[in-house]
């Protein structure tokens, strides 16, 4: 749709078309005004437009015209008069007198809009104020009628002065002139909003086309990016395995006995080869979960399981550092619809972040219980019928370490952050593994939420009391899989193939 | 202009433009009331909200001529835009078919950027529906003369000289200035239909008696000429725009 083509259907309005009186004025109106002026005046009232339709016919049979309408000759003459009337020129001043031959007269006012005739009014008959008896035209055009009777009807007709006809017809001739121009501004105003309307809806759907062609573009060129990032992650991970390869073949002596000194800076290699693979493949999973590509295999699957993994893969470390490990999983069994590699790396990341944090002779506990889902954020009641569909599942891993000041909980799932840079050096990392963490159980539709290890019993009191945490809880709240099934919510919904 | 040889009619389109609130329905309002009442049409006013035009006014301005081929039908509608920026489309559906056009732009030293972009406007609505303004005959009112911080008459004479387009000033809320604007528009407005239609001989009608019996149908006989040159600048009366036949 083109602006042309919107202004195509509103041209006629800011141009110069005739308008028609039929369009604009309402016939079963028009003829209520006309039959009120009869009742006022007694003088019957015709309205035509300038094509001859006739849109207002309010007139009663005189008594004399029901005589002269007895014989044929008088009905054809008095046919033949009212067709003039309705076609007798007006002249310039647009009002003329149109005789009968009964003696009677028309008064004939010409419909003017915007300097153009639309059409005409046509007054009577009436008798002019002059007429005392019949004209002989009445005798010649009907000779057999009876002169008495027809001398008495004719007198009966009011008489009427030219001049006070003339008022009435300029009267009624304003009155309808008024009302075509209402009408015409109603009918002006009217296709002038359709236009607006058009008009805005063309330049909104042009609006949408660009942004749709945007958003193609942008979608290609997310498209490249993900190729990019693969590629180049595929690229800096070859070279890599081979550092990482040959340095742990010379570490472990197959190209023949290294010194002290050239073994420690071999493992030193071989170490930083491994951190160095751990941020390149953390980066390739951030982006992906950043734009949406990161394909999670949901399937049906038990949290205890997949804990009890995170526990053995991490044992070893915690028992290194003399750490004690412990899972609670009181046997939480619930269906969740989840990827559980990715929830696998989830929990391997809070629990080895925990144990890193946990001194010597600490406590690393990781609890998993199954819950009725609170009432949700837009909630909108009925929670008595809607809690028992949104069971979740819920995995605190509780520590005893150096805790995280209450200001700071809320960055520690931003990437690269670390709480300390200082405690970067003692603690290592990338500070990628909670942003991972985060956008992985989004992607689930779950959330995580970090808080102090509170001393038993005080885990409900509001932050910033008196005592100083001594540790901290990473809470992992999964939606189950029937919530994640039944409820309509923002929440991704579960691939249930 | 639509000409209509078997009614012997002629239709002329006439548009006010300028930005908001410079005036132009006070202008139409006063030239209602300037001009004789059997050769005007009702003013139509749409859509005002708290005074300001929504959409357009128009004020018909309707009168016979006698040319050497008989007597004929003028019919010259005027109109306005609405002058607010968010109302372009409408703008430029009124601007469609104006044979002539008077920029009402606001004397007021704070509205010379509206005054610019406005002209601007007027120029890129133009060329949005094929033409330019060197195609349409153009005169600019200074209007809101009576006003303190407006631009001085020397001013606006100095730039009028130096620019294409004639110019008057008017102050169209006490009516001056007004008809002088109308009737510089109509005259030049004829006079370049006349070149491209060759009017006088189809119609029997020279330049200078069309506005003649134009002024005396309106209720001003006698004062065509006056009126009508009382501008500064611009081309002389009686000289065509540039590029105007095609």
């Amino acid at each position: 749709m083109t602006a042309q083509k919107t202004q195509g259907n509103a041209l006629d309005v800011v141009g110069d078309v005739p308008i028609r009186l039929d369009e604009v004025i309402d016939r079963d109106a028009l003829s209520e005004m006309c039959r009120s002026m009869q009742a006022l005046f007694g003088i019957g009232v015709r309205v035509y437009a300038s094509d001859g339709a006739l849109l207002a016919n309010v007139a009663s049979e005189l008594d004399i015209c029901g005589l002269v309408n007895e014989s044929s000759q008088g009905r054809g003459a008095c046919g033949a008069t009212v067709s003039a009337a309705k076609s007798v020129d007006p002249g310039d001043d647009g009002d003329v007198v149109h005789p009968c031959f009964t003696g009677l007269a028309y008064r004939i006012v010409s419909l003017d809009y915007e300097g153009r005739r639309i059409g005409r009014i046509v007054l009577g008959p009436y008798a002019p104020a002059g007429l005392r008896e019949p004209p002989e035209s009445l005798a010649r055009t009907v000779p057999k009628l009876d002169v008495l009777n027809s001398t008495a009807r004719l007198a009966a007709v009011a008489r009427v002065k030219p001049e006070a006809l003339g008022r009435i017809a300029r009267h009624l001739k304003t009155t309808i002139e008024l009302i075509i121009f209402s009408s015409h501004k109603a009918y002006v105003t009217s296709k002038l909003h359709l236009y607006s309307v058009r008009e805005s809806y063309r330049a909104l759907e042009e609006k949408t086309q660009r942004l749709e062609q945007a958003h193609t573009k942008l979608k290609e060129l997310d498209r490249l990016k993900s190729n990019f990032l693969g590629t180049v992650s595929h690229e800096l991970r070859t070279p890599l395995t081979s550092i990482i390869g040959y340095s742990e073949m010379l570490a472990e002596g197959i190209a023949g006995p290294l010194s002290k000194e050239q073994s420690e800076f071999v493992t030193t290699i071989h170490g930083k080869g491994e951190q160095l693979l751990a941020l390149i493949m953390g980066l390739l999973d951030l982006s992906k979960l950043d734009s949406g590509t990161m394909s999670l295999r949901q399937a049906p699957m038990q949290i205890s399981p997949t804990l009890k993994e995170v526990i053995s893969t991490v044992a070893p470390v915690a028992l290194k550092k003399q750490v004690e490990l412990v899972l609670d999983d009181d046997g939480a069994a619930c269906e969740l619809a989840a990827d559980a590699e990715r929830l696998r790396q989830v929990f391997v990341n809070l629990v080895d972040n925990a144990v890193k944090f946990t001194p010597k002779g600490g406590k690393v506990t990781v609890r998993a219980r199954v819950a009725d889902g609170g009432p949700s954020d837009d909630d909108d009641g009925g929670s008595v019928l809607l809690a028992p569909v949104r069971r979740v599942v819920q995995v605190s891993v509780t520590d005893t370490g150096i805790g995280i000041p209450s200001g700071e909980r809320a960055k520690v799932f931003d990437a690269f952050y670390q709480v300390d840079s200082s405690s970067t050096r003692e603690y290592g990392g990338t500070g990628l593994g909670l942003s991972i963490v985060k956008r992985i159980v989004e992607a689930h539709g779950g959330t995580v939420v970090i808080s102090a290890n509170e001393p038993s019993g005080t885990a409900n009191e509001p932050s910033g009391t008196a005592h100083e945490p001594s540790g901290t809880v990473f809470t992992v709240t999964l939606p189950s899989a029937q919530a994640r099934r039944t409820l309509p919510s923002r929440l991704p919904p579960a691939d249930r193939t | 202009m639509q000409l209509n040889f078997a009614a012997r009619e002629v239709a002329i389109k006439l548009v006010y433009y300028g930005p908001a609130l410079s005036g132009k329905t006070t202008n139409l309002k006063a030239l209602h009331q300037l001009v004789q009442e059997k050769s005007r049409g009702r003013l139509m006013t749409l859509e005002t909200k708290d005074d300001r035009t929504l959409f357009f006014d128009m004020l018909p301005l309707v009168f016979k001529a006698d040319s050497d081929h008989g007597s004929m039908n003028l019919r010259v509608k005027v109109f306005t835009v609405p002058g607010q920026v968010v109302h372009s489309s409408t703008r430029r559906l009124v601007l469609q078919g104006a044979d002539g056009i008077v920029f009402v732009a606001d004397s007021q030293l704070a509205e010379t950027e509206n005054n610019a972009e406005s002209f601007l406007d007027l120029r890129a609505n133009l060329k949005e529906l094929g033409r330019s303004l060197s195609q349409v005959p153009l005169v600019i009112q200074f209007n809101k003369r009576d006003l303190p911080n407006i631009r001085t008459d020397a001013e606006i004479d100095e730039l009028a000289r130096r620019g294409k387009e004639p110019v008057s000033k008017a102050c169209a809320v006490s009516g001056v200035g007004v008809l002088e604007s109308f009737f510089g528009l109509l005259d030049r407005t004829w006079k370049h239909l006349d070149v491209e239609h060759d009017l006088r001989d189809k119609l029997g009608l020279k330049p200078e008696a069309f506005l003649a019996m134009a002024a005396a149908s309106l209720g001003h006989a006698g004062q065509a000429a006056a009126l009508s040159t009382a501008f500064i600048g611009g081309s002389p009366a009686g000289s065509t725009p540039t590029g105007g036949s095609p």
